[in-house]
């Protein structure tokens, strides 16, 4: 057991924990923060995007002890305008690839408000939805601002 | 009145007779077109839950004191645990409990396939239970290995007997046919990989089992675990609120749910039984390989007067074998048909039913080797399918059938080839190609629903079944407000848990929509009728002057407008409760579902690159109850048959048949980047007449079925080249373009004038 | 396990090196790595590009936008991964990064595990190498590493300075790395030479975030034309013109990759033009 330090959503956290530990599995056990999803729990798939400093990175192989900054998940994106515009969009269909779209999604946004279809495909590639929603998400945050 | 009858029933392509009990629906159909709700586009209800995180799903759930289970797999492909230790397993910290062969229903002494499940252990973590997994000491016997399909049919080696079928008479029509195609096409092992993995949690209350799961069929799975555990079936309550993607394999209950039943009774604890990825691509299913040997004999004026084939079904260790047989017995007008279908039993992880299993192989098929025959006959590829239009399955009326319809909303499609060849250049050739889909989708009896209306004049749909992410929450509630006459937002659904509402049909098979709204619509049409005998009383007017509208109770004369609270409002706190049963399926009739893709390609010569840039799918499913969710679950279809026409192929060592694609790096499924910049969709949208109070048939697996086929049919166009394997990797697409190139060469020299 | 931040190279000792995380815990999750110590070194490897020097721990995704590098370096970090990885990754680590070879990754006594056989040349071997594949049929999956030797990159560790061509060699007998890095030697930063012009191609079978089928990379550099190819040896594969890949010998199942290099690389030829 090692201590672990972490600002997640604007709160700060300290437990123990093995080192070794996943930030998704800090988030999802310990946080109780289950709208990150693990889905393939080995970096391929991008369910479990989680915001580093406004940086998408995956915390399924995030080691918790590692992370330095503060961690945004789906829970402190809640109020985002992508969520609506994925909503009116029907930009969700099982809906659970579709947090981890709205975190990668909304690092988009901040970084460049008014991507092309281009900018999002390249940004967007590694949040892999198996019901092929990506038509209907490339156009919510197309339309995002409304 | 409840009628009891014995009738075909289908199920993802499968009959089976069985006896059910049907109440007639005397409900008239809505008019064509888009209602006040219905046919109206309608963002998800539950949409925002989801978007945020709140949706709690399986891998969601955290019950107090649950322990995790993890399970020991054969790394052998064929082999029998000649003994089993779980001693050093149990010995471990945080271990709870172990379980080997024979111990729940699913666990194995003979493994036969790489990934079958053996043994599992119950422990604080999932960690230590993998430990503790490792840890069990196993002594193998080795068996022979057996994974070529083609060799296993001729010794024997079949899952059951070959399924034949013959009209008229093939040799001869083969014979007298003035063009004959032959092709052999090979499609390869599919696997499903929902985002969510196949999970079951599993907790003993008293004798009551509770089994959270992510499944397609609450109903199935309650039926299947009181069967196995010798069980009264009300015991067993079933819950799946949310769940993460099955695409036909999460119909039934498998291991890992009495892994967690049988662990969870040792401990006196819930516990969690889920698959890791690895294991959802080695033991969760999936769609199975095909060979399919095909002919077609046709007059020169472009009549089909044969079409033959022999289909071997790579089915694997269980499984069953799938109609790949299917479009070919079924989409064309033709008199002389033969098929037969071998089984291959393999050493290789179960065939479990993938999105229209066997149509959407055989279409490839069939729908490839069409256009072999177009070109052989210089005909056109859509006038090829028109002049061979199929007015009847064998003699069986349709119960509604728009191909023609499609046909002619494919035309503008079409015609952009001549346009589409202009862009071609040195190293990209682009082209255009089609194919048809026919699957079934009209869903069944028996399915019921119940419909609370409130005092507050909202109304809630009652019904144990699931929505595995098709919209079907929202597509009920907007037929039940439309019944109803209330605004959507006043209509709520509550599904998932079988202790919760009646009986609901299995979310496979295209069936949620045609199988659910009809009871949900007979439903609503009964509390609306209450609160019509309602306000007749409280207003002193006829029951037949009066309606229900935008959320008020109105006459006929436009005297009486009241909100639906006022009356219900009488109630106080109690409710009017409608119930509704989905009526029985129009006899002596087949319900099918019908469409056309039109797909345009882009092909580099050089690099084998081939690009999807435009997809135009026309489907006739009836009527549509949210264009919305209905253009979602049709660009999913067509994104989700990229994938398997071009990148994704589940791979085995040949040697050991063991599977080397395990994880999403190696398993490749579309990114948003493989999405064709243009997917159009659309409709016919016209209600079948013969079928239910609705008229609508399902949608979520025609849209996957035509799309590789017009892939490869618009690859032939670009390109000339024939390919034949499906994916269309680069490997393949290069290989087809050389064999091209070598054919053209080929005909230039024996076309060339003699030297003189 | 522990987590050390050693505060200098000096008091490195051991351990696994973990920066970006995206190789290291994956395969320490499945026990192709064990660790007792795991040694986070981002606060020793510098970051950023500084006059012509690409700091090891740059990320990838810095790197696909920064204006001051190379085209084809450019090029590769952008076409590489997928954008999460991209981000996490550093230039150190993608050029470290193991092999994708389906045998290695499920432990295969494979020879690059120690085994006496490569399962790959007699099974399933449709993305493996085309060149130097006797021994091991791997194909390197660094995008990034072909750009770097097609630019005739330099490296920089803690103990030494090298061409990248020196960091790889091909595995043998005797020795089953495909590194010549030692015990305790970081990764510190990447010379790139000034180069005319540059550029990187890449085969995938997904539009992104796929390993190279084959990629490409060339460089005009001081009048030389240079040229290196990911995907299609255990190493990355320097070749000297399209014509040597004539002399490619490929298994049955990677004969398609020949034609598909052949062609990129006369793309890549002509983009330098």
């Amino acid at each position: 057991m090692s201590e672990l330090r972490l600002t997640v959503n604007g709160g700060e956290h300290v437990l123990d924990a093995p080192v070794g530990t996943s930030l998704a599995h800090v988030l999802r056990e310990r946080l109780g923060l289950t709208g990150t999803k693990i889905a393939c729990n080995e970096g391929h798939c991008g369910a479990c995007t989680v915001q580093v400093d406004g940086v998408p990175r995956l915390s399924c192989i995030t080691l918790a002890h590692t992370v330095e900054g503060e961690v945004t998940t789906i829970e402190g994106l809640r109020e985002h305008p992508l969520v609506e515009a994925f909503v009116r969009a029907d930009a969700v269909q099982c809906g659970y690839c579709t947090p981890g779209q709205v975190v990668s999604a909304a690092a988009l946004v901040a970084a460049n408000p008014e991507p092309t279809r281009e900018e999002i495909r390249h940004a967007m590639a590694g949040n892999i939805c198996r019901c092929g929603t990506y038509p209907k998400i490339e156009e919510a945050i197309l339309s995002w601002q409304g | 009145m409840a009628r009891l009858i014995r009738t075909e029933k289908e199920v993802e392509g499968r009959f089976e007779e069985v006896w059910i009990v049907v109440e007639e629906d005397p409900l008239e159909q809505w008019p064509e077109g888009p209602l006040t709700v219905v046919g109206r586009p309608a963002p998800r209800k539950d949409a925002g839950e989801r978007v945020r995180g709140e949706a709690r799903y399986t891998a969601d759930l955290r019950l107090p004191g649950m322990l995790q289970a993890a399970v020991l797999r054969s790394p052998h492909a064929h082999a029998r645990v000649r003994r089993i230790d779980l001693a050093p397993a149990l010995a471990l910290p945080g271990v709870r409990a172990a379980i080997g062969p024979g111990e729940a229903h699913g666990l194995v002494d003979e493994a036969g396939f790489a990934g079958a499940p053996v043994a599992a252990v119950a422990a604080d973590t999932f960690r230590q239970a993998l430990v503790a997994v490792e840890a069990i000491d196993v002594e193998w016997e080795e068996l022979e290995v057996v994974l070529d399909p083609d060799a296993a049919v001729e010794r024997g080696l079949v899952t059951d007997e070959a399924r034949r079928y013959e009209r008229g008479d093939v040799e001869k029509a083969l014979a007298g046919a003035d063009v004959v195609v032959e092709a052999t096409y090979r499609t390869q092992t599919v696997l499903h990989n929902s985002m969510e993995t196949h999970q079951a949690i599993c907790e003993w209350q008293g004798d009551t089992l509770h089994v959270f799961i992510s499944t397609q069929y609450i109903w199935g799975i309650r039926q299947a675990v009181a069967e196995t555990l010798d069980m009264p079936e009300d015991k067993v309550r079933v819950v799946c609120e949310f769940m993460g993607g099955g695409f036909g394999s999460k119909n039934s209950p498998d291991e890992y749910t009495f892994v967690a039943a049988e662990l969870a009774k040792r401990t006196g604890r819930p516990v969690r039984c889920a698959l890791t990825r690895r294991e959802e691509n080695t033991s969760a299913g999936n769609r199975n390989a095909t060979i399919q040997r095909l002919r077609a004999g046709a007059r020169r004026d472009g009549t089909i007067v044969a079409l033959d084939g022999e289909f071997t079904n790579s089915v694997g260790w269980s499984g069953w074998n799938a109609s790949t047989e299917g479009p070919m017995r079924m989409l064309y007008d033709c008199e002389n048909v033969r098929t037969v279908t071998h089984g291959a039993k393999l050493n290789t992880p179960p065939m479990k039913a993938f999105r229209a299993p066997g149509f959407v192989e055989g279409t490839f098929g069939l729908e490839c080797l069409l256009d072999e025959l177009a070109a052989r006959l210089d005909v056109d590829p859509l006038e090829l399918r028109r002049r061979n239009y199929a007015g009847s399955n064998d003699g069986t009326p349709f119960s509604s059938k728009n191909l023609e319809e499609c046909y002619r909303r494919a035309e503008p499609h079409w015609e952009r080839r001549h346009e589409v060849h202009a862009r071609s250049d040195a190293t990209w050739k682009r082209g255009v190609g089609m194919a048809s889909q026919i699957w079934y989708g009209g869903g069944g009896p028996p399915s019921y629903a119940w419909l609370r209306l409130g005092s507050d004049g909202r109304a809630t749909v009652v019904t144990a079944m699931q929505d595995i992410g098709t919209g079907t929450r929202t597509a009920m509630a907007q037929i039940g407000a439309e019944e109803l006459g209330l605004p959507l937002e006043h209509v709520e659904v509550v599904l998932g848990d079988s202790a919760r509402g009646p009986y609901a049909a299995i979310s496979a098979g295209s069936s949620t929509t045609p199988s659910m709204g009809p009871a949900v619509r007979a439903a609503a049409a009964d509390a609306k009728r209450q609160v019509i005998e309602i306000a007749a009383q409280r207003y002193h007017l006829e029951e037949r002057v009066l309606d229900v509208r935008e959320g008020k109770v109105v006459s006929a004369d436009g005297n009486l407008s009241e909100p639906v609270q006022d009356v219900v409002g009488l109630l106080e706190e109690a409710q009017i409760l409608g119930k509704g049963a989905r009526g029985p399926n129009p006899t002596g009739m087949s319900v099918l579902t019908f469409g056309v893709h039109v797909v345009e390609v882009a092909v580099d010569v050089e690099t084998g690159e081939v690009r999807v840039e435009r997809v135009a799918a026309i489907h006739d499913v009836g009527r549509i109850i949210n264009p919305l969710g209905a253009s979602s679950q049709v660009e999913g279809g067509v994104i989700q048959g990229i994938g398997h026409t071009l990148s994704e192929e589940r791979l085995l060592d040949p040697e050991t048949g063991r599977i080397l694609t395990t994880s999403l790096d190696a398993y490749r499924m579309p990114t948003i980047a493989d999405v064709p910049p243009e997917i159009i969709c659309e409709f016919v949208d016209r209600p079948d007449e013969h079928l239910t109070n609705l008229g609508s048939k399902g949608l979520g697996e025609p849209p996957i079925v035509p799309v590789a086929a017009a892939i490869a049919n618009a690859i032939r166009d670009a390109t000339g080249a024939d390919v034949h394997e499906l994916p269309i990797s680069r490997e393949e697409m290069l290989r087809a373009l050389r064999e091209a190139e070598e054919r053209a060469r080929e005909k230039e020299k024996r076309g060339a004038p003699a030297a003189v | 396990m522990e987590l050390l931040r050693p505060s200098s190279v000096e008091d490195l000792d051991g351990g696994v090196l973990l920066h970006g995380g995206t190789e290291v815990v994956p395969l320490l999750r499945d026990g192709l790595l064990d660790a007792e110590r795991l040694v986070d070194v981002r606060g020793l490897v510098p970051r950023g590009v500084h006059d012509g020097v690409i700091g090891a721990g740059t990320t990838l995704a810095e790197l696909e936008v920064e204006p001051a590098i190379p085209d084809a370096l450019r090029e590769a970090c952008r076409l590489a991964a997928s954008p999460q990885l991209r981000n996490m990754g550093s230039l150190a680590g993608n050029l470290l990064q193991a092999t994708r070879c389906w045998y290695w990754r499920l432990d295969y006594p494979c020879r690059l595990h120690g085994g006496d056989r490569c399962q790959a040349r007699d099974g399933e071997h449709r993305e493996h190498a085309i060149f130097a594949n006797d021994f091991c049929a791997s194909a390197h999956p660094s995008d990034v590493a072909a750009a770097l030797v097609a630019l005739g990159a330099r490296l920089r560790t803690n103990r030494r300075e090298l061409a990248i061509e020196e960091l790889y060699r091909l595995p043998d007998e005797g020795d089953r790395s495909t590194t010549t890095l030692e015990d305790g030697e970081l990764l510190l930063g990447v010379e790139v030479p000034q180069v005319e012009s540059s550029t990187y191609l890449k085969a995938m079978d997904r539009k992104l975030w796929s390993f190279p089928q084959v990629g490409v990379a060339a460089a005009r550099v001081g009048g030389e034309t240079r040229l290196a190819l990911a995907g299609v040896a255990p190493i990355p594969w320097r070749i000297g013109g399209v014509e040597e890949l004539d002399r490619a010998t490929p298994l049955p199942r990677t004969e398609w990759k020949v034609p598909l290099a052949q062609a990129l690389v006369r793309r890549a030829l002509a983009a330098l033009a």
